[in-house]
């Protein structure tokens, strides 16, 4: 019959950001589990998590393991028996080895002849007896991003069980009974206060909610109902989604009961509110009030205060301005509330009188007067100071909108922007408030009066980072300072990925502290969207910028074949992130990264996805491998020899590419990838035919080249645009 | 209005009742009571009684207060908030016992603090000291919002896997008594008869933030020499200790080089680069000092049975 398994390892308070990761981790690696085990169960397992405790159950699981059954070969029949029918001492060894005579073995026949063969049938253990095995595996499967010892081990012979924190239970049950599991403690600590964790069929509910008795007190439970609702009774709400839902209800009629909405949940994005249900067991919200006082200050520190160091919801009217309150959730369901809410109020405000604070001095000096003092914020060892850096950005960003953006009339902005964009990591509100950096120094440029262009540049150069998470700033809100922006964000990033690069340093697998997948992103997604962006359609490739920003360091040096790759992996991971097919990125990027201009990959991508259905394109494409086979080596003749071309295929041919040649070239020239591609399209019938009438490797010497040159000319030309043989399907 | 003039809900808990509290609770659950290190320091966990005893595998309980400076944080005695010097509670329980949360949490409704009328947590927080070679995990308790304790199992110190895992408890003293007496200011916390913090502390916290920035009557260059001087010669005297054998002296000597990097840095007499040097020296000395303490014959005085 089968019966349910559940298992709860009881911990103590889980990092909130684990918890979504552990809860899908703990069901996939049970599920793997079972399976190795030989105890393929009815569904697959469902993961539970609150900050206390990992949660998994499966509802039907068959009560003894599947039969095992194997056929193990032994000598060949052959080399088995003597002459007189004996068996050799191969034969009769294989047989000892499995307790039985050679008569009883059976033959088996195989490609390479018969075998003699025995048959082990191994009845399935009661799925109670493997259960202890699975749950020592899934304690060992569990990853964690940082891992802590905590004096215990398992007896599996591979020593210390590392966890996320210390477990303090375990409930392993299967059909209602407790199967027997330990965990041991070392010999070091165990003593009156240190001891093995066994299994049981206790829980724990809320550590100060209790509706009866002694909160925190043991909860003994039979079935996973029973376990849900007995947390339910205790204050636990074991259902992530339940308790995401509890507190978005409470969040939203404390916002109403105020005359307002929470900010930034019409969007129903608010990082925040994914991450509180993993903070609390039984949410409920409170709501605080702000001092009128503090309205003064920007809005970008009283939200960061409340959000990143509080965890509190900002409260906003109709027209999305801040009301003086806040919403908190909290862990606790009081009888006085409103004594947490104080608190929390106090809390608060002490941040944000500290904020303003930093808000009055930080205005008494100018950024520009900050400058010196960034010479003692260290940006790398091997890069010097934020000084130098902000020196580099200025340069770099005064060169980027007078040259490839072509705006001259911009790079003094450009360079005032860039020089002044990390003056604000000297201000005491973005050594407190560190998100800030950026944002600050733009409103306070934008306080002191630097023009729309330099202050916005200054606000927004951090942005874009990542792929989609953090968004470039938008044209409107960008507005006459959006190519000074472009300018700055570009050099801002350029240098720091490539003067790391040269120092040495390098994302590693999923080591990358300093961020520069994130910042290679950005500097990417700009290119691809300038258009969009800045209204400028330059289109941009990489190379240059990457030299002019290495400059400063002295060239790439060793760090070129690394970096050059590294971007390539950027551009083509921006462009897959986009929904554009693995095959055609690969295309469209063939001609390698110093080349590529992102937002001619992007278009040329765009102009492949609408021709996707074009069966001659998908022709010429199938054919171009064929070409570059053929032609491989082969240095396309400034002009075709179209006297030894004589055949009607190929003359047919050299006429088609004659015609398409200028306007692939013009239409490629204009970044209309749409008509490029058409044209080549148009190519099909004439290479087709070409391939089934002509034999390029001729006999005659002076054929075989001139057709070889058509063959590398038609190579080319289609090259120039991107490699579309890449885009044929395998078989 | 002082405590004794009050008419709470909750009785009033002076500073100095929370010290004894603290202190009763704790010696009530084993710890021996220790005095503050009588140096210049940045946390209880430079104390050789967590420093020293979280290494190897003798058993330890231990509470004391240790005064700590943070000659970045001195806010002239104007901040409510900041302060050069703050005072934390620091225990060590050695192996950490499988209830130690709510022994804590105990520790807290000793003091006064009803924790069904509040929102306590435990929320992530790490710890690391880069000059100290150690590391370990944890929370930071949150009381209605406002961090109170901070939480860590010790995993490494001086580069050094530690087993057992000793927990320290390190708990803010002013925090907790501004919580308690409700005041928005340090400097209006009660610290026992009637007598205010401020009293008590304030002209010391704006004296010693004009030494921790530096102004001092003697030009800059000077202040800087000086103390580089310093930390010159006692870095050059603590090896010497070092090579005599004499650990405890030479991990006071390492400190006396921390807290005068410290200055060094908060009065901005140092560049980046050579701050990251300075760091690194210290680290290596202390990372010297804690290996030599493992290896030395600390570890073979047998102390009382019992704890």
């Amino acid at each position: 019959m089968d019966r349910e398994l559940l298992i709860e390892i009881g911990c103590e308070e889980i990092p909130a950001s684990w918890l979504p990761g552990l809860t899908a981790q703990i069901a996939r690696h049970l599920d793997a589990r079972l399976k190795d085990a030989r105890l393929t169960p009815a569904s697959a397992a469902d993961g539970f998590s609150t900050p206390r405790r990992l949660a998994v159950r499966v509802a039907k699981l068959a009560e003894r393991q599947t039969d095992f059954e194997e056929l193990v070969t032994g000598p060949p029949v052959s080399a088995a028996f003597k002459p007189d029918g004996t068996p050799t001492p191969a034969a009769s060894g294989f047989a000892r080895k499995y307790g039985v005579e050679v008569e009883g073995l059976e033959r088996t026949d195989t490609p390479k002849g018969t075998y003699l063969a025995y048959r082990v049938r191994q009845r399935g253990k009661t799925t109670v007896d493997v259960l202890a095995d699975v749950m020592g595996g899934l304690l060992r499967d569990l990853t964690f991003p940082k891992q802590m010892r905590w004096d215990a081990y398992l007896e599996d012979g591979k020593g210390d069980l590392v966890f996320a924190r210390p477990i303090r239970w375990l409930v392993l049950m299967y059909g209602g009974r407790v199967v027997p599991f330990v965990i041991r403690r070392t010999e070091l600590a165990q003593g009156p206060n240190v001891q093995d964790v066994r299994s049981g069929s206790n829980t724990y509910g809320h550590r100060f909610l209790t509706t009866s008795g002694r909160a925190g007190r043991a909860i003994k439970i039979k079935t996973f109902e029973d376990y849900q609702s007995r947390l339910l009774e205790n204050f636990v709400i074991l259902d992530r989604a339940e308790r995401e839902s509890k507190i978005r209800r409470e969040l939203e009629a404390h916002a109403r009961k105020l005359g307002g909405r929470v900010s930034g949940m019409v969007a129903g994005q608010s990082a925040l509110l994914q991450e509180v249900p993993d903070l609390v067991e039984y949410p409920s919200v409170i709501a605080g009030h702000i001092p009128v006082e503090f309205l003064q200050l920007p809005e970008e520190v009283l939200t960061t205060t409340m959000i990143h160091h509080q965890h509190y919801f900002p409260v906003v009217d109709d027209d999305g301005k801040l009301k003086t309150a806040f919403l908190a959730v909290t862990n606790m369901e009081s009888e006085k509330p409103e004594i947490i809410a104080r608190n929390s109020e106090r809390v608060l405000t002490a941040r944000l009188r500290d904020a303003r604070f930093f808000w009055d001095e930080d205005r008494k000096a100018t950024l520009e007067s900050r400058i010196d003092r960034l010479g003692t914020i260290l940006f790398h060892k091997k890069l010097g100071t934020m000084r130098e850096k902000a020196d580099r950005i200025a340069a770099l960003a005064s060169w980027i909108a007078s040259v490839p953006l072509e705006r001259p009339d911009l790079a003094a902005q450009a360079e005032r922007a860039g020089r002044l964009c990390k003056a604000d990591l000297a201000t005491d509100m973005v050594r407190e408030l560190t998100e800030l950096q950026g944002t600050m120094g733009g409103i306070y440029a934008r306080e002191e009066g630097q023009p729309e262009d330099v202050w916005k540049a200054i606000y927004f150069h951090y942005l874009p980072v990542g792929v989609e998470a953090e968004a470039a700033p938008s044209r409107e809100q960008l507005g006459a300072a959006a190519i000074t922006w472009a300018a700055v964000s570009l050099a801002d990033k350029l240098d720091s990925v490539v003067g790391m690069f040269t120092a040495g340093e390098r994302p590693t697998g999923s080591r990358d502290p300093l961020g520069l997948r994130r910042q290679a992103q950005g500097v990417v997604k700009i290119l691809a969207d300038l258009p969009e962006l800045t209204g400028i359609d330059a289109r941009l490739p990489l190379g240059p910028l990457l030299a002019r920003a290495a400059e400063p360091f002295g060239g790439y040096g060793e760090a070129s074949a690394p970096l050059l790759t590294f971007m390539a992996d950027r551009l083509a991971y921006l462009l897959e992130q986009r929904g554009f097919d693995v095959r055609s990125v690969r295309a469209v990027l063939h001609a390698g990264i110093e080349q590529a201009s992102p937002l001619d990959a992007r278009r040329k991508l765009e102009a492949l996805a609408r021709m996707s259905g074009s069966r001659a394109l998908l022709g010429v494409a199938t054919l171009l491998k064929r070409v570059k086979n053929i032609a491989k080596g082969v240095v396309a003749p400034a002009a075709l020899d179209v006297q030894t071309l004589t055949d009607a295929a190929e003359q047919a041919l050299a006429a088609d590419i004659a015609l398409q040649a200028p306007i692939i070239r013009a239409a490629a020239a204009r970044g209309d990838f749409r008509e490029a591609f058409a044209a080549i399209a148009a190519l099909e019938p004439a290479v087709t035919t070409f391939f089934d009438d002509v034999l390029v490797m001729a006999e005659d010497e002076r054929l075989r080249l001139a057709r070889l040159g058509l063959v590398a000319t038609l190579r080319d030309l289609i090259m120039g645009i991107a490699d579309i043989s890449e885009i044929v399907t395998q078989g | 209005m002082t405590c004794a003039a009050t008419a709470n809900d909750t009785y009033c808990v002076t500073f100095q009742d929370l010290i004894l509290k603290l202190s009763a609770f704790w010696a009530s659950h084993g710890c021996l009571l220790q005095q503050p290190l009588d140096l210049e320091v940045g946390a209880g966990t430079s104390h050789p009684e967590t420093l020293f005893r979280v290494l190897g595998p003798k058993p330890w309980r231990v509470g004391y207060v240790q005064p700590s400076r943070r000659p970045d944080d001195g806010r002239f005695g104007q901040n409510p908030n900041r302060l050069f010097k703050h005072h934390q509670y620091q225990v060590i329980l050695k192996p950490s016992p499988d209830d130690v949360q709510q022994l804590y949490l105990e520790s807290l409704e000793a003091c006064g603090i009803n924790a069904r009328q509040h929102d306590i947590r435990f929320e992530e927080d790490n710890w690391e000291s880069p000059t100290l070679g150690a590391w370990g995990i944890g929370w930071q308790v949150l009381l209605d919002g406002m961090e109170i304790t901070q939480f860590t199992y010790f995993q490494q110190v001086g580069g050094m896997d530690l087993s057992p895992i000793s927990c320290e408890i390190t708990y803010g003293l002013e925090r907790i008594a501004m919580f308690l007496q409700r005041v928005d200011n340090v400097f209006d916390l009660e610290w026992g008869g009637g007598v205010k913090y401020g009293e008590v502390r304030l002209q010391e916290e704006i004296e010693q933030s004009k030494y921790a920035f530096g102004q001092v009557d003697m030009p800059e260059a000077e202040f800087a020499a000086l103390h580089r001087d310093l930390f010159d010669k006692y870095y050059g005297f603590t090896e010497r200790l070092l090579a005599s054998g004499l650990v405890w002296p030479a991990l006071e000597h390492c400190l006396k080089c921390s807290h005068l990097f410290n200055i060094l840095d908060s009065s901005g007499s140092i560049g980046v680069t050579e701050r990251t040097a300075y760091i690194l020296r210290v680290r290596q000395l202390a990372v010297r000092i804690a290996r030599a303490h493992v290896e030395g014959p600390a570890q073979h005085v047998v102390v009382s049975e019992g704890l």
